[in-house]
């Protein structure tokens, strides 16, 4: 019960945001900074922080009357200056060729010059904006979508949720539009959220909508969405702190999205920004800001480490801990206990290709197989067969022959490109990453392969295969 | 009842004690809504309409011993569901804030007559000899309710209002509490208390009672 209170004290609630950080740390000319699109747009291109290029802006009924449609792109994504939770956005993708004003949406339907007025003057009326005050209505470049985050998207933009607090990035997520959220970044209207490991830029658990509930895989596949590399991870943590140094904003949610061309610009900056974050990250906030609270961060680069040094690294055990699944590189160190007691330690391929395991010849030999393996070179099987005299063989029941010594447990018909083989099978204990595996290993020359062992699926059930890590 | 020497010098100055009591009773149901959101985490549509609804709820018992409470939550109800429905009429039509709040007050003080007429030929006769001034204001409340189906979705906007019924109740109940009413009025000064109470209140960091629960992935995995 104790350590409940003590645990809930590390999560930051309504109340501490809005009375220890937004009122004391967020100015009101900074909040009206980020409440204004257009503005915030501004400030940051003039500090050469990279946004989405502004078209054009229409502030009034007048000027949507007088209004050069001709200047308009053929995609563009039109936003009401002062909008709420991504509502209001209009994108299109492309012009209709037929010479009317007319444009295409992501879903193929079609937005004509009156639906367009309409939708401007709609948004000038104040129909998307916080208390329906009046508002501008502009254009601006249409972020094109990173290949990387397709598979993961339903229409809509993913973008990427830095808090910033003290010119440390102190927890991340990505924002993944759903179809729930109708295309939309936002949580509470459905998007999914996916916690960042700081240190490495790689996702780890996720949520979706407003009552964040745990998902495992993107909505309607069987995408896994933890493991995802965000691109320009450390350059997003850098434009992160460089936003709230020209913003004055001191607790900052920074949406930035990632274009396909350009690479990051930013959407948003948010005074206000919401607590899912942590359901998103499993970790409360409350705790990390505390630990960043009142050091002195002089420059960029330093907040950058800081951020990533206190907040990261953990990600392979918390992997490990999520899957309850080891983490083990393509080429794995493993340790063979033979029948002899003799331990043998190699490296060994791991190879998701194969079914079973397969071990070199001259090893099982030392492991004390020498028997076995004689009298399997006795039927003159060790070398490559085609399909034909595996199927006789087959037919004969040589398996059967091969069965009568004690230590060969099975026969394996390998099918490679290289050709077929008939292996016999041994029972041998080995340990991958310290965990002991009883493995039916099956016997080949691999005399003129890197490794002596071959590591594959039936084995591999414990683990986790990352490709990048070494030995 | 034994009263303070305030509430008999008030009384004797012509303030009926009734009106000196709800007016007491303010700064407590007040205090009561801001404890409720600071700690429980139940928002509501802010602080003055649950307040006005609870003395709109106190109001229609005035009139009809007590059963007043039943009939102010089927009109509490009847306000809010009208106010549903209209939006589903006025979505396409895309109109500017006040116009649009202009209609759904219409729409529902229509639905309000229609149900006190209903009731009447139920035999209600309860429900229409209620007093028309709860009534009117209870009405007026389903501004907040566009307000906040414009802002956060007619979902929040339901559970908004439902939150608001909720608290609206507990006014009430608190307020017709025979123990706390005597009380208040015996000793008047402990509404002073209120004063260091919203001030922890307002200085209150923790989390709140609701956040326990919208958090607990986060608690189970620490």
């Amino acid at each position: 019960m104790l350590n409940f209170f003590k645990n809930s004290r590390k999560i930051l609630g309504m109340n501490s945001r809005n009375l220890n950080y937004i009122r004391l740390y967020n100015h009101k000319k900074a909040i009206c900074i980020a409440d204004d699109k257009l503005l915030s747009k501004r400030i940051l291109k003039k500090n050469d922080l990279p946004v989405p290029a502004l078209i054009e802006k229409i502030t009034s009924h007048q000027e949507l009357e007088n209004f050069d449609w001709t200047k308009l792109p053929n995609s563009f994504a039109l936003k009401p200056n002062r909008g709420l939770g991504g509502e209001g956005i209009l994108v299109v993708y492309g012009k209709k060729k037929n010479g009317n004003e007319a444009w295409i949406k992501a879903d193929g339907s079609i937005v004509t010059l009156d639906d367009l007025k309409n939708h401007i003057s709609n948004i000038l009326d104040g129909n998307f904006s916080l208390s329906s005050v009046p508002d501008k209505a502009f254009f601006e470049e249409r972020v094109r979508l990173l290949k990387l985050f397709k598979p993961y998207t339903f229409k809509g933009i993913p973008d990427v949720r830095i808090i910033v607090y003290n010119s440390v990035p102190v927890m991340a997520m990505l924002r993944l539009p759903t179809k729930e959220s109708g295309g939309k970044a936002n949580l509470q209207q459905g998007a999914v959220g996916v916690g960042i490991d700081m240190a490495s830029g790689v996702t780890t658990s996720a949520v979706q909508g407003k009552k964040s509930h745990l998902i495992e895989y993107a909505p309607g596949t069987r995408l896994p969405l933890s493991g995802i590399k965000i691109p320009y991870w450390k350059e997003l943590l850098e434009l992160a702190i460089k936003a709230q140094r020209v913003s004055g904003l001191g607790f900052l949610g920074a949406d930035i999205a990632i274009d396909q061309e350009k690479g990051p610009v930013f959407l948003e900056l948010n005074a206000r920004p919401g607590l899912s974050i942590q359901i998103a990250n499993l970790a409360g906030l409350q705790e990390r800001l505390q630990r960043v609270s009142g050091l002195k961060i002089k420059t960029i680069k330093r907040g950058i480490n800081v951020g990533m040094d206190l907040f990261g690294g953990e990600i392979e055990e918390e992997i490990e801990e999520i899957s309850g699944k080891r983490i083990i590189g393509s080429v794995e160190k493993i340790k063979l206990i033979g029948k002899n007691g003799k331990e043998i330690e190699v490296e060994a391929r791991v190879d998701t290709g194969a079914s079973i395991s397969a071990i070199d010849k001259k090893l099982a030999i030392e492991l004390g197989f020498d028997e076995a393996v004689k009298y399997w070179e006795d039927f003159h099987l060790d070398h490559t067969l085609n399909t034909q005299e595996i199927e006789e063989l087959s037919k004969n029941k040589v398996w059967k022959e091969l069965e009568k010594h004690p230590d060969v447990i099975g026969v394996a018909k390998i099918f490679s490109s290289h050709g077929a083989s008939y292996r016999i099978k041994i029972k041998v204990m080995l340990t991958i990453d310290s965990l002991p595996i009883i493995s039916k290993l099956s016997i080949a020359d691999r005399s003129g392969l890197n490794y002596p062992v071959l590591i594959g699926r039936r084995d591999l059930k414990k683990f986790l295969i990352d490709v990048n890590k070494t030995i | 009842m034994k009263t303070s020497y305030f509430v008999d010098y008030f009384v004797s100055q012509g303030v009926p004690l009734e009106t000196v009591f709800l007016i007491l009773m303010l700064p407590v149901i007040a205090t009561m809504i801001a404890f409720f959101r600071q700690v429980l985490g139940i928002k509501a549509f802010g602080i003055y309409t649950p307040s006005i609804i609870t003395f709109a709820f106190l109001a229609m018992d005035f009139g009809s011993e007590n059963s007043g409470i039943k009939y102010g939550v089927i009109i509490f109800l009847s306000v809010i569901f009208a106010g549903m429905i209209t939006r589903y009429i006025l979505k396409k039509l895309r109109l500017l804030y006040l116009p649009r709040v202009a209609i759904t007050l219409s729409i529902v003080s229509f639905a309000i007559l229609t149900v006190l007429v209903l009731g009447g030929s139920l035999q209600r006769t309860g429900l229409a000899s209620v007093s028309v001034f709860p009534i009117l204001i209870m009405i007026t409340i389903v501004e907040k309710f566009v307000a906040a189906q414009i802002e956060k979705g007619n979902k929040t906007a339901i559970i908004l209002a439902a939150e608001t019924l909720f608290i609206s109740l507990m006014g009430y109940y608190l307020t017709n509490w025979k123990t706390l009413s005597s009380f208040i009025l015996t000793y008047p000064w402990i509404i002073l208390f209120t004063f260091p109470l919203n001030f922890f209140l307002g200085k209150w960091t923790g989390l709140r009672l609701s956040e326990y629960w919208r958090f607990k992935e986060i608690l189970k995995k620490m």
